[in-house]
């Protein structure tokens, strides 16, 4: 039995591959399919997921890591033997929400939350090395990159902050080793 | 260096204008910056992987080997040995270096004294500096009006020498149907080049047949191979019917896809399908597209039959149709045909929306002879 990462964008994908890189999740590389995380949204869109679950051809755990995930996930009638457990991994709202934990912006963030989404609100706020936030999978690359412990932080942080999820929507600690 | 487009006239049977487009044209989604596209400057994006198709005879090869002739020129600065004349063609070659978009046309001709040696005539170069926000202009070309000064050169050396300067591997051409026992002289050659750890050899040997322990090059045309457990020498011929053509082509193939992978420069692959298992040809094309594993912007080209390859593409525009009329003609997928990148490519082909289905009545034909 392997785990299939799926990641709904590249920037949940950097922030997987920087947990990973660092040795830091509870499964290692030669646990997962193919030996990586995927960014991919459904199976039936992903060339890549495909072509490396027929390589493999054995049993998966899917972990999807995103925000509010509310697609389901449609698994092709030629996997559906090879699939056999589902887990969600949320970042609600968004995967910024993050990023204004680690800068101590959650309060601030809290007051503004009915007129603006985490994306726009880190956009207007967060500045790392001069660089301001645009959403580009680079900024979290050497926000968290680089420092993988403030990664962890944040995400305990967000466990002990956000009361959000619902029962199936688990949390990314929970695959921290 | 990039190669981004290459167009021919006067080239082998085809028509003018034969010729493939590197540079990405349909839209970018994230999954395919990650997987189909290679950024190699600010918004210039080009493939990772480009597959031809269609029926035999079409074409395939000579798109691969018009190719490999643009990839000779810029790598070696030198056109020869294609067994064929050079007389009456003419290139013309757009890449990408240091900041710069170059195009670079050429008239060849044959040597009069050099053996199959072709020599250039009525050289051009130009040149702009790459801006994102000039990428629409790029496509149309015509923003490129500075010419560079060309230095004289012997008839048989490219002009394109004084923008590149240096030889080096920029492609390498892989014919799955020539059967050559010079095949493992050749990688040995490439993987000292390249300075590539032996143990690469190793991982490859299983993939194949795990019966092999190790190969040691004694010299140029002979090995010491242990299989089983037993070691014995081997002169290259004998190896490579000894491990069996398919053994050997695979072998050679993937230690040639280390080196590419390795080095950055792009792999040229005729057939790809030939001596492979489905899983080992997929697996191949997804090291292109993996970013992890393709970490130097390497292409791979290659032509198929195997329609289910396709498949493997998320985008269309980096796919070619060949097909064969009064002359050979290269449509692209997307900008011909237009198909949606949601739908199954091997079901369209099956379906013939391509036009490249075998000829029913004549395999009716055959049968019924059979018959008599």
């Amino acid at each position: 039995m392997k785990y299939l990462i799926m990641c709904e964008g590249p920037n949940e994908k950097k922030i997987i591959d920087i947990l990973l890189d660092n040795n830091k999740l509870v499964v290692e590389l030669d646990d997962l399919v193919g030996r990586e995380a995927y960014h991919a949204r459904q199976i039936n869109k992903s060339p890549m997921v495909q072509g490396q679950l027929r390589i493999y051809g054995g049993e998966v755990e899917i972990w999807r890591i995103g925000d509010k995930q509310s697609d389901k996930l449609i698994i092709p009638s030629e996997y559906r033997a090879q699939v056999k457990n589902i887990v969600k991994f949320c970042t609600l709202p968004e995967l910024e929400i993050l990023l204004i934990i680690s800068e101590n912006l959650y309060k601030e963030y809290e007051k503004t939350k009915s007129q603006k989404h985490p994306k726009q609100f880190a956009k207007e706020n967060i500045v790392y090395n001069r660089n301001r936030y645009k959403g580009e999978t680079k900024f979290y690359e050497e926000y968290f990159g680089n420092d993988v412990d403030k990664l962890i932080k944040a995400l305990h942080k967000y466990r002990q902050q956000n009361h959000a999820h619902k029962n199936d929507e688990h949390y990314l600690v929970e695959i921290l080793k | 260096m990039k190669l981004l487009r290459v167009s021919a006239n006067g080239f082998r049977n085809c028509v003018n204008g034969f010729g493939i487009d590197m540079i990405a044209k349909s839209k970018k989604t994230s999954e395919d910056k990650e997987y189909e596209l290679l950024e190699i400057d600010e918004g210039l994006y080009v493939y990772s992987t480009i597959a031809i198709v269609g029926k035999n005879a079409s074409g395939k090869t000579s798109a691969l080997e018009l190719m490999d002739w643009c990839y000779d020129i810029l790598g070696t600065f030198r056109l020869a040995n294609k067994k064929c004349s050079y007389r009456g063609i003419t290139l013309e070659i757009m890449f990408y270096e240091g900041g710069f978009i170059y195009k670079y046309i050429t008239e060849l001709d044959n040597s009069e004294t050099l053996k199959d040696t072709a020599i250039f005539r009525n050289q051009k170069i130009y040149k702009q500096k790459y801006y994102k926000s000039r990428l629409k202009q790029i496509l149309e070309e015509s923003w490129m009006s500075e010419c560079m000064e060309s230095a004289e050169m012997p008839e048989d050396f490219s002009a394109i020498f004084i923008v590149l300067k240096k030889t080096a591997i920029r492609e390498l051409y892989y014919n799955s149907y020539a059967e050559e026992s010079s095949e493992y002289s050749n990688t040995f050659k490439l993987m000292e080049v390249a300075n590539l750890n032996t143990e690469y050899l190793s991982y490859v040997f299983r993939i194949f047949d795990d019966k092999i322990t190790s190969m040691k090059q004694l010299d140029e045309n002979n090995y010491y191979l242990v299989y089983k457990g037993v070691g014995q020498t081997y002169s290259d011929k004998e190896l490579f019917r000894f491990l069996s053509s398919g053994t050997s082509k695979g072998i050679n193939l993937y230690i040639i896809a280390v080196l590419s992978l390795r080095l950055g420069f792009d792999l040229v692959v005729d057939e790809i399908e030939n001596h492979f298992h489905k899983t080992l040809v997929e697996n191949l094309v997804m090291l292109y597209k993996d970013k992890k594993v393709n970490k130097k912007n390497a292409t791979l080209i290659f032509s198929t039959h195997y329609c289910e390859l396709l498949d493997l593409f998320h985008r269309s525009d980096n796919i070619w149709i060949t097909h064969s009329k009064d002359k050979m003609e290269i449509d692209n997928m997307y900008n011909t045909y237009g198909v949606r990148t949601e739908l199954l490519k091997s079901k369209k082909f099956y379906q013939n929306a391509f036009d490249t289905a075998v000829n029913y009545e004549a395999l009716m034909e055959l049968k019924k002879e059979l018959m008599e």
